[in-house]
């Protein structure tokens, strides 16, 4: 379907069309938000690094390209990715603020009143975000990236700047160091 | 690494009982695409799981934000094609309000400025001294000898606080100078003052009637620094150049891709 692509969309967009810009929010507004609620903890922080991703799409929808004749979405989803990593750098450099995990930060998303449900049920899924958490920002990016681009890891090292092998050996130590993490907390728990 | 080999590391390591060496074998192995992470049960159902979090979905204002947003550019990009071609005085009036108040109190403000009672006599002849050499500085600048000029942006370095004629007639060096070794001058001079927003406005100006390839890297660089995401534009513009040599339009485009 051409005409609901990724690309032709953002094209439609860059070409004068803003409002479509819509479709590509209402497709992408939930992974942005899991990536940056997963690099930042904080909910809030979050949405309003979702928006200034989508005000700097617009922003800069004169510098969007498209390449040849493709149409599967990768090309708008990899520009997007990039600009919300920019978007999330500026706001720590701005802040001047350290990319380290914080504790207890699953708290401070907005879950409090489905928490404890979720603690019974998905005792695990809860761990794991508290590992997520406890894990350095760059493992943690990487993984986050790897769920959001499908492990497409060619995609990935464009945005990363390295070869798709360093991006595999990347994720393996970050999911290697994860492990650990969970299993020290399975332990504690 | 034989088959065999290979697999007795993967079920070593699926079993937890990998040692460090023979971690950095499979981090090699994952590397060259001899494994793939997917063979590593207990770190593939970790990725599975990290797969199934669920996501959130933004709340109800987030999303008013964003169609606020969207609207307002919906309806500009509307209002920018339907009047092109008339005056839209609706729009002017306020602007020219506005620009009428900043000079009635810009007016006041300099004559204050240049009549204050407590100027003390010491402080009048610095004054002096200064505004000499910023002349001197200037009439530099028009000579035909380029060490001469290069003389004249140097000299910007003793002018403890240089005044708008200074910053203008580096910022007229570094567009017009036809020596590029001045112009770089010119430029290096001109970061000390990049914090006033009219130098900025100045040096992204002349980004684009940049035609020497080492000034054009450098303000490339400078915008960088600055982190001054409104020179994209202009970046882009040397990039679209056709005489613009490829290493250049490598550095600008490394540049756009940070600043964006």
């Amino acid at each position: 379907m051409e005409a609901l692509s990724d690309n032709y969309l953002m094209a439609r967009v860059r070409d004068g069309d803003p409002d479509k810009l819509g479709l590509l929010y209402e497709r992408y507004k939930r992974p942005l938000l899991g990536f940056f609620i997963g690099m930042v903890h904080d909910r809030e922080l979050a949405e309003d690094l979702l928006q200034n991703t989508f005000v700097r799409i617009l922003k800069y929808r004169h510098l969007f390209r498209a390449n040849g004749e493709r149409t599967e979405g990768s090309d708008f989803k990899t520009w997007m990715f990039h600009i919300a990593r920019n978007v999330k750098n500026d706001h720590y450099r701005k802040k001047k603020l350290p990319q380290e995990p914080v504790e207890n930060w699953y708290d401070r998303i907005g879950h409090s009143e489905t928490r404890s449900a979720q603690m019974q049920l998905e005792d695990e899924h809860y761990l794991l975000q508290l590992a997520m958490g406890k894990l350095p920002a760059e493992k943690r990016e990487v993984l986050l990236l790897s769920k959001y681009h499908e492990k497409k890891y060619t995609e990935i090292g464009e945005l990363l700047g390295c070869t798709e092998s360093a991006v595999k050996v990347k994720v393996f130590r970050a999911l290697q160091e994860l492990k650990l993490i969970y299993q020290q907390l399975e332990k504690n728990h | 690494m034989r088959e065999k080999e290979l697999s007795e590391l993967v079920v070593k390591y699926n079993a937890g009982l990998a040692k460090p060496d023979e971690l950095l074998a499979i981090e090699k192995l994952i590397e060259n695409g001899e494994l793939e992470i997917t063979e590593l049960k207990s770190l593939e159902l970790l990725a599975q799981h990290i797969d199934r979090l669920t996501d959130i979905t933004p709340t109800i204002e987030q999303d008013g934000r964003f169609y606020e947003m969207l609207g307002t550019e919906v309806a500009g990009a509307k209002s920018h094609q339907g009047s092109t071609d008339t005056w839209n005085w609706k729009l002017f009036l306020p602007r020219f309000a506005y620009a009428l108040s900043l000079l009635v109190v810009g007016a006041f403000a300099g004559y204050f400025i240049s009549h204050p009672e407590t100027n003390s006599e010491v402080k009048q002849l610095t004054q002096q001294v200064a505004d000499l050499k910023e002349m001197m500085m200037v009439s530099l600048l028009e000579k035909e000898s380029a060490t001469e000029r290069l003389k004249a942006v140097g000299l910007t370095q003793e002018i403890a606080d240089p005044s708008d004629k200074v910053t203008q007639a580096l910022l007229k060096t570094l567009t017009t100078d036809e020596n590029v070794n001045v112009r770089l001058a010119a430029l290096e001079a001109l970061q000390a003052y990049a914090k006033e927003p009219h130098v900025r406005e100045g040096l992204v100006r002349s980004i684009a009637k940049q035609d020497s390839p080492l000034v054009q890297v450098a303000l490339a660089e400078l915008m960088l620094a600055l982190q001054e995401k409104s020179s994209v534009s202009e970046l882009q513009k040397v990039l679209e150049q056709k005489k613009t040599p490829k290493e250049v339009k490598e550095k600008i485009k490394k540049t756009i891709d940070v600043l964006i």
